[in-house]
């Protein structure tokens, strides 16, 4: 009796554990959607939180059930399953979980990760420099002649010249330096490209489905198209310090004319 | 018709005189058992350690506005004013993980449980070489004392994180933790690596030259097996991170560039370094990393399906698939780690390929897990303690690595990398599996080990006020994750967007506080037990495997003569003298042998 | 015991339990030094790699310790025959060499120091000084080994019995760093 009733209770935990799970995981977690390529991710995210959440509940249940009905036995039921029965199961549930997991990766999220990595930037794409260091985003703009000015390492001051701009650059003349605040015009790509003057750090613009390790000695690049205007975010994810936890960044999508008189004014 | 009278059972092998000391026998003790039981204390003393940093940890990030004084007084290094400082924060996140994954896990459920079982289960009288399995835990206690001791030096303990990426690591400008800390972490882990590589360099020996007569491969445990595969993995994946913490070391202190880049500016002045790669240290890293995961949980779900019958009284399911399972997925390991780097700036077309390859990994994990679960099937469930752990085993199992499928393909990754979602995947994971696991391990082996039973009331109230809040922690920090709140960070106070994640942070921080408070249950127990335990006979569980043909606790030398095997390890559920069951050696002419 | 019996002494589990130890431990070395190979040829392909000259006693060293490989070989053979005292002297020999191999590679050391180029200096010498350093290490373990070989050498005449397979174990130890050493050597001069 006391067997049954305990019996009972943890079929109940597993049971209740997947119902409320499930019931916790149904809701909208992900930032809102502002770029083109994060449609892809999202719908990629939805189906595996669909797809798990299933296959959760299931195993869950059927673990519950196991428990409670064995709990209930006085001897045990057949002993040993079939060679054919083995097989199957076997074969059956490893064929679906690699359709599941093959199947989705394929055919959902191969097309979205090349179509980000693959993707060119347009020709009115707004190029934008971002170098990160211990603990802000600095940001370039090449400036109407549309080429950013040398730099040199060397030439770092990081109160006067965190950079490193070679003045005697002319193609440097007409940048752009602004600091954790990046705002590109609505309706073109963006196409950024990572430098880090010290450690590792991440840009990831959790709104835009954007993330890219910022890593000292190269210089990964990421292009992306916003599909809303708005102020949103950026955050640093990848542990660079002691204030990575506040290593935060504007990034603004306006109108082309608020672009222009915004860029206008830094200068 | 009633089954035959079995033969007269051989004597029991004569005591031998055992002339050693106090030290020979307890702390010097080249004997298996002492040696695992020696690695399960230093490793049960490292979580408690682990554990406290990890309500610190809690501490901080479910209530960021709130002032402790006491731990300004208790721990003024790491708090001013009654809040802790972010190098101290760091600090000990990196501990956490440090201590928990190599000096918790790996020491109880890995080396601990595997010395203690490998011998016994495969019929041998101790391990292959008995004298570097006593080298083996030796080096792995100054190990541990290194890795303590790094908390004390100027900077504090490391602060790079686990994961311990250059030039964070390797520049001590960089962070505190990045002084000597970082050098001892580095130190601490090649004592380690060496410790590890002596244990399953005997594992693997004793596995395949000294089991009992009639002990073929197919007739192992899964236990047994699960060993086998993950010292084989320990052994091929460890070397590249030794590589990889000698190139770190000499780049911190003899001026070398291996993982430093030119043009590096910290604090304001040029580093010397030139052409070095950060994403070198990242692959070696990884190489191990990948494959650590893999011979943490083998053991643990080895384990579990060994643990299982006892209380199912029928056999495994799908024994044979199990066992092509443990060792499709020891190799297949080897070959995802790029998984971990999908966002580093590593070559998309590599990302392709990791993202193929780890998805692979889910199909003989699948089969492994749906064999656990259809063990099940048709048993007469006792559920006594090791078996509710058990069963808690299965469940995070499924839910845990669900979570795999998302982190492991990079589409999905992008958005979800180095996000709470990984923390809680790894955690249900290596937390959740091999703790719980650990659990029924502890539970299960203590009256073989000590010749006294735990309380099994105190277990079963273990078992639910840990399951309860430890799924509630880590299944939330999956959602906290697709929010996009990063990893190791100090507060979610900077952003808006992450402005409403404070509630569940409290929530995640109360539920770890109850979950770390239950533990006493179990240490109370473990000790009390020790002492006031009933005492337990030979085969308290009528379990089947070779151990447990000896008495409790089995005598130093083991069987003596060895035992002769005449059957499988899962002969439950058939009429016998015993029982519904035939331990390994019962004669194949008394109970029929059925696999 | 004549010469054919000895070579087909029949293994004890002993013997065989050394022998896969040691396999596994190779095994083990292999990856460590197939880490730092895969490392050296990712550095390899960076702008800043410059070689360095390596000084020629190297290969003085390295005959130093082909020699002793066939010391060690000649001592195999020789006890094979129960030809002890023989097959002691050369073991005995190969030690001296072995030590001596060592001693080249601090000289060798100590000239490149001379030369200006230390651990820092660039890359190719960064990964010279680390995989000879690492190298000689292993060495100094298969030193160890190859005296307890040659004790074992120096009791057979006595105690034939298990020479066979201990002497074994320091001929795999011993070729293995052997060849490690010409695949490293090649690996930092030619590549």
């Amino acid at each position: 009796m006391l067997k049954k009733l305990e019996g009972s209770l943890v079929a109940l935990l597993f049971a209740g554990t997947a119902i409320i799970g499930a019931w916790w995981g149904a809701h909208a977690w992900l930032p809102s959607l502002a770029s083109r390529h994060g449609a892809g991710i999202d719908a990629m995210l939805k189906y595996l939180l669909l797809t798990t959440g299933v296959l959760f509940v299931t195993g869950y249940v059927v673990l519950a059930y196991f428990i409670w009905k064995g709990s209930r036995r006085d001897a045990i039921g057949k002993r040993f399953a079939s060679r054919r029965t083995e097989r199957l199961l076997a074969a059956g549930l490893g064929l679906t979980m690699a359709a599941v997991a093959e199947g989705g990766v394929l055919a959902i999220g191969m097309p979205v990760w090349s179509e980000y990595f693959d993707a060119a930037p347009t020709a009115d794409a707004i190029e934008i420099e971002v170098t990160a260091q211990q603990f802000m985003w600095n940001v370039r703009y090449p400036g109407p002649d549309g080429v950013f000015g040398r730099t040199n390492p060397t030439l770092v001051d990081d109160t006067a010249n965190p950079l490193g701009l070679d003045r005697s650059d002319p193609h440097g003349k007409d940048d752009v330096i602004a600091l954790n605040d990046i705002t590109v015009p609505f309706g073109r790509a963006v196409h950024v490209r990572l430098h880090s003057k010290d450690v590792i750090h991440s840009f990831f613009l959790p709104n835009f489905r954007v993330k890219q390790d910022a890593v000292p000695g190269m210089t990964p690049e990421v292009i992306f198209f916003p599909t809303q205007t708005g102020h949103f975010e950026l955050a640093c994810a990848e542990l660079c310090g002691l204030a990575h936890y506040r290593m935060r960044g504007t990034f603004n999508v306006v109108s082309q004319k608020e672009f222009d008189e915004w860029l206008k004014k830094q200068q | 018709m009633e089954p035959p009278r079995p033969p007269a059972p051989p004597p029991p092998p004569a005591p031998h005189h055992d002339t050693r000391g106090f030290v020979r026998r307890y702390i010097f003790s080249t004997d298996h058992k002492v040696i695992g039981i020696q690695y399960i204390v230093t490793g049960l003393l490292m979580a408690i350690v682990g554990a406290a940093l990890a309500s610190l940890i809690r501490l901080q990030l479910g209530f960021p506005d709130q002032q402790w004084p006491l731990l300004s007084k208790l721990l003024p290094a790491g708090y001013q004013g009654g809040v802790m400082l972010p190098e101290f924060y760091l600090a000990v996140v990196t501990m956490h993980g440090t201590i928990m994954v190599f000096f918790f896990i790996s020491y109880v459920l890995v080396s601990g449980f595997g010395n203690y079982l490998v011998p016994l289960q495969v019929g041998a009288n101790d391990m292959a070489f008995p004298f570097l399995n006593m080298l083996s835990y030796w080096i792995a206690f100054l190990s541990a004392a290194v890795l303590i001791f790094s908390f004390f030096v100027t900077g504090g303990a490391a602060a790079a994180g686990w994961t311990a990426y250059p030039p964070l690591s390797a520049l001590a400008a960089a962070v505190p933790g990045s002084q000597m800390g970082q050098t001892l972490w580095l130190l601490s882990m090649a004592l380690f690596i060496a410790s590890f590589t002596m244990s399953g360099l005997n594992i693997v020996a004793t596995v395949l030259s000294v089991r009992a007569p009639g002990l073929s491969m197919m007739r192992l445990p899964l236990t047994v097996w699960s060993y086998f595969v993950s010292s084989i993995l320990g052994l091929l994946a460890f070397p590249p991170l030794t590589a990889a913490a000698v190139m770190l070391l000499l780049d911190r202190h003899f001026g070398t560039s291996f993982f430093l880049p030119s043009g590096l500016i910290v604090a304001n002045k040029l580093v010397p370094a030139t052409g070095g790669s950060p994403l070198l240290w990242q692959h070696l890293f990884w190489f191990l990393g990948h494959p650590e995961v893999y011979v943490l949980q083998l053991p643990a779900l080895g384990i579990a399906c060994d643990i299982m019958p006892a209380f199912t009284r029928k056999p495994v399911f799908g024994y044979r698939a199990s066992v092509y399972c443990l060792m499709a997925v020891g190799c297949l390991s080897m070959i995802v780690w790029g998984h971990h780097m999908f966002v580093s700036g590593m070559s998309p077309f590599s990302g392709e390929y990791f993202s193929l390859a780890t998805m692979t990994i889910t199909v003989p994990m699948t089969i492994f897990g749906v064999n656990m679960l259809a063990s099940l099937w048709g048993a007469k469930l006792d559920l006594k303690s090791p078996m509710l752990f058990v069963c808690g085993v299965i469940a995070l199992f499924g839910s845990g690595g669900l979570g795999g499928l998302f982190l492991g393909n990079a589409t999905a990754d992008m958005q979800l990398h180095d996000t709470y979602f990984v923390v809680g995947h790894f955690h249900m994971m290596i937390g959740g599996v091999t703790l719980l696991s650990t659990f029924a391990a502890i539970y299960f082996w203590f009256p073989k080990m000590f010749g006294r039973s735990m309380n099994e009331t105190l277990a079963k109230a273990h078992f639910w006020l840990t399951f309860a809040p430890f799924f509630t922690i880590f299944f939330m920090q999956h959602f906290l994750g697709l929010q996009g709140a990063p990893r190791r960070y100090y507060a979610f106070t900077a952003y808006d967007y992450l402005r409403h994640t404070r509630g569940q942070n409290l929530v995640i921080s109360l539920a770890a506080f109850l979950l770390v408070s239950s533990q006493f249950l179990f240490l109370i127990n473990f000790v009390w037990s020790l002492v006031k335990g009933k005492v337990a006979a030979s085969n308290p569980w009528r379990a089947t495997t070779l151990e447990w043909t000896l008495p409790s606790p089995p005598p130093h030398g083991n069987f003596g003569t060895a035992p002769v095997v005449e059957r499988w390890a899962y002969e439950y559920g058939v009429p016998a003298p015993e029982g519904d069951f035939a331990t390994q050696t019962v004669p194949s002419a008394a109970v029929p042998v059925t696999a | 015991m004549n010469a054919r019996a000895l070579l087909v002494e029949t293994p004890t589990v002993r013997d065989d339990q050394l022998k896969l130890g040691l396999w596994m431990f190779l095994a083990t070395v292999t990856m460590l030094f197939a880490a730092f190979t895969s490392a050296y040829v990712v550095r390899r392909s960076g702008s800043d790699w410059h070689p360095v000259a390596l000084p020629s006693i190297l290969w003085i060293n390295s005959g130093v310790l082909g020699v002793s490989s066939i010391a060690v070989e000649f001592a195999h053979a020789r006890g094979a025959r129960g030809r002890w005292k023989a097959s002691a002297i050369a073991i005995l020999t190969a030690l001296v060499l072995g030590v001596a191999f060592l001693g080249g590679q601090l000289l060798a050391w100590r000239q490149m120091a001379a030369a200006g180029v230390y651990l820092p200096t660039n890359p190719h010498s960064a990964f010279f000084f680390m995989m000879t350093g690492a190298h000689a290490v292993h060495v100094v373990a298969a030193l160890v080994v190859l005296a307890w070989g040659a004790v074992v050498t120096v009791r057979a005449a006595r105690e034939p019995r298990g020479w066979a397979a201990r002497m074994g174990l320091c001929r795999t130890f011993w070729h293995y760093l052997g060849a490690m050493w010409v695949f490293l050597f090649a690996l930092v001069s030619l590549y």
